[in-house]
Order: structure tokens, then C-alpha cells, then sequence
């Protein structure tokens, strides 16, 4: 890379850059991350007591998770909804990739893409708000159902895990729909064309043709939807109830209310071990190495 | 099993332009057919047409008599090899060849005997746990033909399938293909710009230009009697030249060459020919050799320019004294040695022809295209001979 660099920059300015960008991976990127590893492996001590004799390392912090059933519970239910939320982000941007790159005319495929990308110019907490009131007991979406007739009164949206669902699904599209769409989009559609020549219908076609060239993006779709939804504060905040807590607001709990930033570190890290093993996992159910999601 | 195909009255437009002008056409069941002609011409629009990638804005499709109206592509008795052959890459050879069975719920060591069976037919005995990945070119063709065959279609498609292989196994492959259509009694409909791949395995051929057919014909009669201008600059090697008739005797027609002088052809196509009108006159080179300059009959005096040897043949480009018109002259074994080493540019040589020979056709301003790209080479020639007034 530092050959290229100076090929194009010459040796000083090639020179300026690595090193910059060495401080920012590892002053910025690094050094907190084991800052919070050591945090992690630390009792929540009072200052006085910081280098008296209770001050060593114990894994005290990690077996917490494991000893609070409320806790282990809230972290699986994590899990498993972060794995649902990615499913359903699949089923509703599968199509959506599929119609934006081998339906649509380029105009049609732009301008969709474009009224996607529209809401995001917005912050996520107004946008994650915004269906906070759509989805609220007298708000518009119950109003609207009512006039249709289809419900006698209001339903509770936002009780249980539907608001946070729905609002993930959301706030997550677009990390699926463009891997998955760049994955079928380099696919020949004469590969299509011979599916159905020899006799294969839509189903078998896609099943057989168009998501075996799209996994390498339908991976890359599921780990980010994945690891985002699991690492996700604003959604579950806003419109869950206090039944479908997320493991993150444990983890804030943990900093900002309980001030232990001990055991806010030790559970941070379980849900980082958690990310990169189901990571690991996709990676080998379909198949693809590192350097294909690089694609 | 009846493989025959009919177009009906068959229109296609896309928007406002006309990619196929009305067309009817009958195909007989077994029969090797080509359409051939140069890119844009409207060859493949038809052939996806058939195969029901397409339909038509007006007419009618018929396989075995069955209207095809409705009919979607993956329920049509049709199959189709792609230009890119558009083999599955992350199928081994065996499931490429299945996949047609698989759909339609062949069960397993059924589908193992044909693709084994057809493996054979192509030359790929061992083949089949390959990737596709893993073959060469003529390789992946004898896939693309075997996967095609497996679904027992009574119509296979071929778009242009020999265009991505080299000139050797493409000539081979020319042999394998009729053989195999041969053995099968498939119909055979075939896609081409290529001349020598439709004259060589085609019981029939239709030269298309612009949406339109010029010409349904056997290679020979094609060769022997072009209908149409296009088709005598098409099809084979031709010489144009501007003239005007002076009086017609049955098939033979004497014409006014202007400086050219008084040139002679045989009439084909069924235009008929009127004194004074204007017409082309097409020379083939091969037809033209060298004659002593008082020789009775039609003579040409041209200048040589390049000399092209061919190993078999030579070739010269050379231009008319009197008009200034290229004609390209090929001499062959009537050429003696000696004459063969005096050849050189700058030269001035009489040639002759028998005019049963050459071909006459009503002047239809059809440009000369070219063989190989299917690009117009040369628009009317300019000044040609006094024909233009």
C-alpha cells in the first residue's frame, strides 16, 4: 500500500498519510478497545480503593451475565430477534434487489434507489420517531385501519416486539438491499434466460440460479443487519416496551445509570464475541470466505 | 414428433421501430435451418420470438401446428443454446446437463442415464463430475448441446453458438453439429452472420436485411441465384457493377456498362427486367480470369493494385481503367505458374467472364455490406459507368 502511496503522492505527503492513519487505528480504534478489555477484567472499586489489594484482575465481570437469569435471558432474546430481524430484512429486500436489478428499466431502478436513500439523509432517532408516531395507539396508522373498517379499535403496536421489528427492518434496509442487488446485478441474464428455456418456473429459478451467485451479498447483507441490529440502542429504546428489551440498554444501564463501567465493558465484550461468532457462522452455512464480502 | 414451425404473419415492434417487418415462414420438422444475415438485421429477435423470450406484437407462432400464443418460454417444446452458451458455472457438467430433467422431476438415476448417454453423443465420456468451470471452449459448446438435448426439445435454437471459438474448432464444430442433427432428427434452427457456417450445415437458408427476409433458398440456389442485391452482396464474394439493360433473351441479358462497354449476365430473381432500366451487374472473382485482350465476349481491363496470395488462390484488388470502379479478381489453378511470379502492382490485365456466370438484378440500391462485421462497407458506388443520370 506504501509503495502505491508514494507512487502517486511521493515520499513525504505517502509518508503523512500511513502515519495519520496509523495514530487514528491505533490511538482512536485500538487503545479504547483495550482500554475496555482491561476495564472489563477489574472489579468496580470506589477511587480509594484503585491499587489496594482488591484491585486485580477476575473474569467476576463475565459470570455475572451468567449468574442473572434476567440478564442471560435479555441477552439471548437479543440474539434470536437480531436473527428474525435479519430474516425479515432478507424476505422484504430480496425482491426489492431482484426487481432493482434485472426489472426495472435504469430510470426505474434510479429513482427507487433514490427514494430509499431519501429518509436517510435524516437522523436516525427522527426517523426511528417518525414510526413511533405512525405506529402509536391513536396514531395515523390506527386511524387509518379504523376508517378501512379491517380493526373495531385500536391495536397496541408498540407493546411486545412488533415497533422494534418493523423499526429495524427499516432502519436496516439498505445494508441488504445493496449487497444483495450488487450480487445479482453481476449475474449474465442469459443465466436466467437458460433456467427458464429448460423448463424452470421462478421458484426453482431463483433457488437454483439467482441465490447461489447472490450469496457471497445475501452474506454480507445478513452479517451487517445482523451485527447492527444486535449492536442496536436507538430502535429498541424508542419503540420497545419494557418486554422487549435489548441487551445494549443493559449494557447503558450498566455505564450511564449504574456507573460500572466494569461490567458495561465485560458485557460489551460478550456481545462482540456473540457478533463475530454468528459472523463466523453465516460465513461458513453459505460458504464464503472473507474475500468474497470484500466484493 | 412434430418438430415443423410456422410464422404466421408475424410483426415486431419495439416502440416506434420495426425490428421485423411481416414475416411468414414454414419450417419442416427435421430440418436444418439458418437465418442469416448481419447483425441488426433482426435474426436473433426472431429466434427469441420462437423460443418465447418474445412476443409478438402481430401474428402467430406455430410448433408442430400448436398455436404458441400464451405458450411461456419454460412450457415451449423449444430449447436454446446462447451465444455465451450461459452454462451454469457453479454446476459440475452432470448437473448442467440434468438441470432440464431435474425440473422436470426426473428422478435421479434416470437423469444419470441420459446425461451419460449424451455425454456420449458429444465426445465427453468422464466428463461429467467436471466443473463447468474446469473445460475449454469446444468443451463447454458440447455441454451447452448436450444440456439443450436433454430436455428431448423438438426445436433447438442456436444463437450464434460457434462466434466465441477459434476458426479450427469452429469449422469442426460445423461437422459435429450437422452430425448430431443428423442423429437426432431434431430441428434445427440456426442463427448466424456467418456465410460459411450457414452454407455449410443448412438444408435451407434465409438471408435477412433489416427486418425483412430477402430470400429463403438451399445454399446453392442462393449462391447461384440471388433474388435480391443484398443477397448477391452477402452471400459470397461479389463484384457490383452499375449498368443499364439493353435488351433481355430469356434468362440472358445484355446490358450497357457506360465506359465499361457492353457487359452480358444471366437475370435471377423474379423482378422482371425492362429495356433501359438500370441494374447491377455482379461479377463473383472467382468467376473472372485472365484473357487475351481481342477475346470475344464481355471484358474488364483492370489495373492491379494489391496483390493478396492465399496459398490455394490469389487474390488482386484491382480498379477499372475505364471507370475506376474496384473489382476483385481471385485466380485459382487456371493460373500457371509463370504467370503467378509476373503478378505485380501496376500492372494491366484484361479479364473475362461467361456471362451465364453473372448475374443481373434491378438496380434496389442495397449497400455492400460487409461479410465478416456485417457493417456497411460501401454505399451505391458514384460514379458507376454512366448508369446515374
Amino acid at each position: 500500500m506504501f509503495r502505491q502511496l508514494r507512487a502517486r503522492f511521493g515520499g513525504p505527503l505517502a509518508m503523512a498519510i500511513v502515519t495519520l492513519l496509523g495514530i487514528w487505528l491505533i490511538v482512536m480504534v485500538t487503545l479504547p478497545q483495550l482500554q475496555m478489555i482491561e476495564y472489563s477484567l477489574r472489579p468496580n472499586l470506589l477511587p480509594a480503593q484503585i491499587g489496594g489489594p482488591d484491585d486485580r484482575l477476575t473474569l467476576a465481570n463475565y459470570a455475572t451475565l451468567f449468574n442473572n437469569d434476567i440478564h442471560r435471558t435479555i441477552f439471548f432474546k437479543t440474539i434470536w430477534s437480531s436473527v428474525l430481524v435479519t430474516l425479515l430484512t432478507l424476505a422484504v429486500s430480496y425482491p426489492l434487489a431482484w426487481y432493482l436489478a434485472k426489472v426495472a428499466t435504469p430510470r426505474q431502478a434510479a429513482l427507487c434507489i433514490l427514494l430509499l436513500i431519501i429518509p436517510f439523509w435524516i437522523n436516525e432517532i427522527l426517523r426511528t420517531y417518525s414510526w413511533f408516531i405512525i405506529l402509536a395507539f391513536r396514531g395515523p396508522l390506527n386511524e387509518v385501519l379504523m376508517m378501512l373498517g379491517l380493526i373495531d379499535r385500536p391495536i397496541r403496536f408498540l407493546s411486545g416486539n412488533g415497533g422494534v421489528m418493523v423499526g429495524m427492518v427499516y432502519a436496516y434496509i439498505l445494508f441488504m438491499v445493496f449487497p444483495v442487488y450488487n450480487a445479482i446485478e453481476s449475474l449474465d441474464d442469459n443465466q436466467v434466460r437458460a433456467a427458464r428455456d429448460l423448463g424452470a418456473g421462478t421458484v426453482r429459478t431463483h433457488r437454483r440460479i439467482v441465490i447461489p451467485h447472490a450469496k457471497p451479498g445475501i452474506a454480507t447483507g445478513c452479517i451487517m443487519t445482523f451485527m447492527l441490529a444486535a449492536g442496536s440502542y436507538a430502535v429498541p429504546a424508542l419503540l420497545g416496551s419494557p418486554g422487549s428489551r435489548w441487551f445494549t440498554q443493559i449494557i447503558y444501564n450498566w455505564f450511564f445509570e449504574g456507573g460500572n463501567w466494569n461490567q458495561g465493558a465485560a458485557y460489551a465484550f460478550l456481545l462482540l464475541v456473540l457478533c463475530i461468532g454468528f459472523m463466523s457462522l453465516i460465513m461458513k452455512v453459505f460458504k464464503v470466505g472473507l474475500g468474497d464480502i470484500g466484493k | 414428433m412434430d418438430g415443423s414451425v410456422r410464422l404466421d404473419e408475424v410483426v415486431m415492434r419495439f416502440g416506434d421501430f420495426t425490428a421485423i417487418e411481416k414475416t411468414s415462414l414454414a419450417i419442416g420438422s427435421g430440418e436444418f435451418f439458418s437465418f442469416l444475415g448481419p447483425s441488426g438485421c433482426g435474426k436473433t429477435t426472431l429466434l427469441n420470438i420462437v423460443s418465447g423470450f418474445l412476443v409478438p406484437s402481430e401474428g402467430q407462432v406455430y410448433i408442430g401446428d400448436e398455436p404458441m400464443a400464451g405458450v411461456p418460454v419454460n412450457r415451449r417444446p423449444t430449447a436454446m443454446i446462447f451465444q455465451n452458451l450461459a452454462l451454469f458455472p457453479l454446476m459440475t457438467v452432470f448437473e448442467n446437463i440434468e438441470f432440464g430433467l431435474e425440473v422436470r422431476g426426473v428422478d435421479k438415476r434416470k437423469r444419470r442415464e441420459v446425461s451419460e448417454r449424451l455425454l456420449a453423443l458429444v465426445a465427453l465420456e468422464g466428463s461429467g463430475p467436471k466443473m463447468v468451470t474446469e473445460l475449454s471452449g469446444g468443451q463447454k459448446q458440447r455441454v451447452a448441446i448436450a444440456r439443450a438435448l436433454a430436455v428431448e426439445p423438438r426445436v433447438l435454437l442456436l444463437d450464434e453458438p460457434l462466434s466465441a471459438l477459434d476458426l479450427k474448432l469452429r469449422q469442426h464444430m460445423r461437422t459435429e453439429l450437422k452430425a448430431i442433427q443428423r442423429k437426432t432428427g431434431i430441428t434445427f434452427i440456426y442463427i448466424t452472420h456467418d456465410q460459411g457456417e450457414a452454407l455449410n450445415m443448412s438444408d435451407r437458408v434465409a438471408v435477412m436485411s433489416a427486418g425483412r427476409i430477402q430470400q429463403v433458398a438451399d445454399p446453392m440456389t442462393l449462391y447461384r441465384q440471388p433474388a435480391t442485391g443484398f443477397v448477391a452482396a452477402f452471400v459470397g464474394e461479389n463484384n457490383r457493377l452499375q449498368a443499364r439493360v439493353i435488351d433481355c433473351e430469356g434468362e440472358r441479358v445484355r446490358l450497357d456498362g457506360g465506359a465499361l462497354g457492353e457487359l452480358a449476365g444471366r437475370a435471377s430473381g423474379s423482378a422482371r427486367l425492362s429495356n433501359g432500366e438500370a441494374a447491377v451487374l455482379f461479377v463473383r472473382p472467382e468467376h473472372l480470369r485472365p484473357v487475351e485482350p481481342q477475346a470475344s465476349g464481355p471484358k474488364l481491363e483492370g489495373e492491379i493494385e494489391a496483390v493478396h496470395f492465399e496459398g490455394a488462390w490469389v487474390m488482386l484488388e484491382t480498379r477499372l481503367v475505364a471507370s475506376g470502379e474496384k473489382l476483385r479478381v481471385q485466380l485459382g489453378h487456371e493460373l500457371s505458374r509463370s504467370q503467378a511470379n509476373t503478378l505485380s502492382v501496376g500492372q494491366r490485365l484484361v479479364f473475362g467472364f461467361d456471362p451465364a456466370d453473372a448475374v443481373v438484378l434491378p438496380d434496389d440500391g442495397s449497400p455492400v455490406v460487409d461479410e465478416e462485421t456485417g457493417e456497411v462497407v460501401e454505399g451505391r458506388p458514384a460514379a458507376a459507368g454512366g448508369a446515374h443520370v
